[in-house]
């Protein structure tokens, strides 16, 4: 057992002491000597903290105080550092580094009674994150009524705002069930109505735009295809159509028919991986079996033509890394045409399950008027009976030479954004064949080409979202600002209003009606404080207490 | 058939499609002609010029410098697969293999290195280039200053501009 007689002749030489009771002494401690004095106990086994307290006595002594209790087990002896701290300096060393239970003590008493510790803390640990700045509710300048008038918790404004004097909040995230990606949804009901929801997202942000200013350009095609699991190639396109556009490169026409082929293998992989997720959400298992069993030919396809299942790693600045001979033409044909003919038969009936049908029509409802005015893209806005698609508008790699008209509905609801993703299928079946038949002889990828420096280029493809854009601004060796816009970023706004008035069943298909993507639009740090629907993300913070915690 | 049962006509489908999984690894192969898996580099055929390096997206390949030696290490473990390196490779030393069945429980499994002999600067002793590339180099260029093939980016640099200077 340690010499514990040590430990009380140096605190009481070091401090003026006074017992409390029989078991207890109190000493009194310059907070200049708090750090040594944590040092030293903290050498000495056996002693541990057992609570520390904060507390305003400025009315009774003019101090700040802090009461640290530490406990000697076997001697069933308490010792008390009291720590006094001047108003004017509400500062203290932490100890947090030699007696690591006093982390959370420390970040409470800074939360609660504003007292400054010399380490880097997060704001608000116990408060809410919409808590008054410089309000610390436990000094004695503020009463209970006080603090009422001061903040009124945000759901109970909410409820109020949305006029519902029992509204209930109910999470969906931080981690969506089916979607498995991070994203986190508030929900408020009534019964089982749904009368309001905030959105949180952000969660997963990469730096991916600022790691690619250091790498070179035939290689950010590679990152940028990461962007996305399941629809990456159409962001190396778009990144590849923002240089070459920058820097006025011509890519060969043949080319441009095979980035095409491929962006149309990946439209129908996505979509029918789409369809496969909805029926599994609204229960209707077999029909996402067979979703997935007819895609995997797909996904085969795909990497026979360019070597891989996904990211598919054949796009570069000026072309593509890989051709497509008269055999894989040949197979790719023939996996088509099997494909049409089961896709067919099987969506004609998963589409007529009475229970299919009934949980898609009339739920997640998003009139034109909205999606019109928050310039939503892909089948989310064409489901609403908007013709918006970019391979038409803005026509790029080879749709220039193939005719494109958009699939629309006009119902705006699950089943219209279901039925536009279902036509785009055979769509872009249709279009496969064409550009296979048309597609050009000729070399695959210009011989060479010289980087400039500060020139402006836009890429934007159909991808199966939506519209992807990407803004490049070059620089010598590598892009000087690479900026991503992926759809989900356009179409997230949308899904509260789909999920308004909606039921609460419904409410995971109509976010994932979208189809949206997280990972994709939480790549860049746009975060705007002030606007309404998307708040700030405490997860950043959430992190850093908890690893603080665990320290 | 009326609409409400139209959905029976699963069925069929279903048992007509049968078992779609394969019994990995027992039946036939799972990637097609090409796929790209794990890359093979040649350690004959290499000379250690490192432009493999240079444009590996996720970095997979570095050249690590021990000693004497210089080492071209190939971490299977961050390889994206793209097959850029077998691209790049001016002595077509590597190449891309169908290999896909990666999962070890030895993190060492997941390195191969090359390893190359380095050549010391005549004059500060540096060590600054694989012996093969110099010789490379060498057979290609037939100009090559053979007095000043052997000294350093640095040294050879000096010696370039002294002899300049110097008055003749």
């Amino acid at each position: 057992m340690p010499d514990y007689q040590l430990l009380y002749k140096y605190l009481r030489n070091i401090a003026s002491s006074e017992p409390i009771d029989e078991n207890t002494e109190k000493f009194v401690l310059q907070k200049d000597h708090l750090l040594e004095v944590a040092k030293v106990i903290s050498r000495f086994e056996g002693v541990y903290l057992r609570t520390m307290t904060a507390s305003d006595e400025r009315n009774v002594n003019g101090f700040y105080k802090l009461y640290y209790v530490f406990g000697i087990d076997s001697l069933h002896k308490n010792i008390v550092l009291e720590v006094p701290i001047p108003e004017k300096d509400a500062s203290a060393p932490s100890i947090a580094d030699y007696v690591r239970a006093a982390d959370w003590y420390e970040l409470e008493a800074h939360d609660l009674m504003g007292i400054q510790f010399s380490r880097e803390l997060p704001q608000n640990f116990v408060l809410p994150e919409d808590w008054p700045k410089d309000v610390y509710p436990l000094r004695k300048d503020y009463s209970i009524e006080d603090l009422v008038k001061l903040y009124r918790p945000r759901i109970e404004a909410q409820a109020r705002e949305i006029g519902a004097e029992a509204a209930l909040l109910i999470p969906i995230g931080p981690y969506h069930p089916a979607l498995h990606e991070p994203e986190h949804f508030e929900l408020y009901v009534v019964g089982e109505k749904i009368v309001d929801v905030k959105y949180r997202g952000f969660m997963v942000h990469r730096g991916i735009e600022k790691l690619a200013e250091s790498m070179k350009y035939d290689q950010v095609p590679f990152l940028a295809e990461r962007i996305c699991g399941i629809c990456g190639y159409v962001h190396s396109t778009s990144y590849c159509q923002a240089v070459e556009n920058a820097l006025k490169l011509q890519v060969p026409e043949r080319a441009e028919y095979i980035r095409s082929i491929i962006l149309e293998i990946e439209r129908i992989h996505s979509h029918l991986l789409w369809l496969g997720v909805a029926f599994h959400l609204i229960g209707y298992d077999t029909g996402f079996m067979h979703m997935w069993r007819i895609r995997e030919n797909v996904m085969i396809l795909a990497e026979l033509l360019t070597g891989s299942r996904k990211t598919y790693g054949i796009n570069i600045v000026g072309g593509v890394r890989r051709d497509i001979d008269e055999e894989k033409i040949k197979k790719c044909l023939a996996v088509l045409d099997n494909l049409e003919k089961e896709f067919k038969n099987l969506i004609d009936i998963a589409l007529a399950v009475p229970q299919v049908k009934s949980r898609l029509r009339g739920t997640g409802y998003l009139p034109p008027s909205e999606a019109a005015q928050l310039s939503l893209v892909g089948p989310t806005v064409r489901g609403s009976g908007l013709p918006r698609d970019v391979r038409r508008d803005y026509p790029y790699a080879a749709y220039k030479y193939v005719g494109v008209e958009p699939v629309t509905r006009s119902e705006g609801d699950n089943m219209a954004r279901a039925e536009v993703r279902v036509g785009e299928v055979f769509q872009s079946i249709e279009l496969l064949r064409q550009l296979l038949d048309k597609i050009p002889r000729g070399s695959i990828a210009l011989e060479s080409w010289e980087p400039e420096a500060n020139k402006h280029g836009i890429g934007s493809v159909e991808a199966p979202r939506g519209e992807v854009i990407h803004y490049i601004i070059t620089g010598r060796l590598s892009p000087y600002r690479w900026r991503v816009r992926a759809p989900t970023y356009q179409n997230l706004p949308a899904v509260p209003i789909m999920l308004r008035n909606g039921d609460l069943a419904d409410a995971p298909l109509t976010i994932a009606s979208i189809d949206p993507c997280f990972s994709c639009t939480d790549r860049a740090l746009v975060i705007d404080l002030k606007s309404g629907k998307s708040r700030s993300i405490p997860l950043v913070l959430l992190a850093q207490k908890g690893f603080g915690a665990l320290r | 058939m009326i609409d409400m049962v139209k959905f029976v006509k699963v069925i069929p489908i279903a048992s007509k499609v049968g078992t779609v999984t394969i019994r990995y690894p027992y039946d036939k192969p799972l990637v097609t002609e090409s796929f790209r898996g794990a890359i093979e580099i040649d350690p004959a055929k290499c000379v250690g010029c490192g432009a493999c390096t240079r444009i590996c997206p996720p970095k997979a390949l570095t050249l690590v410098q021990e000693g004497n030696t210089l080492i071209l290490r190939y971490f299977v473990g961050r390889c994206i697969f793209c097959g850029m390196c077998a691209d790049v490779c001016p002595e077509k030393a590597i190449t891309i293999t169908k290999e896909f069945e990666l999962a070890t429980d030895q993190i060492h499994d997941l390195y191969t290195d090359v390893e190359h002999e380095l050549v010391e600067c005549e004059r500060c002793g540096t060590k600054f280039v694989a012996k093969k590339l110099l010789d490379k180099v060498k057979s290609i260029v037939e100009v090559l200053p053979e007095d000043r093939a052997k000294l350093c980016p640095n040294c050879r640099r000096l010696e370039t501009l002294s002899r300049a200077a110097t008055p003749r």
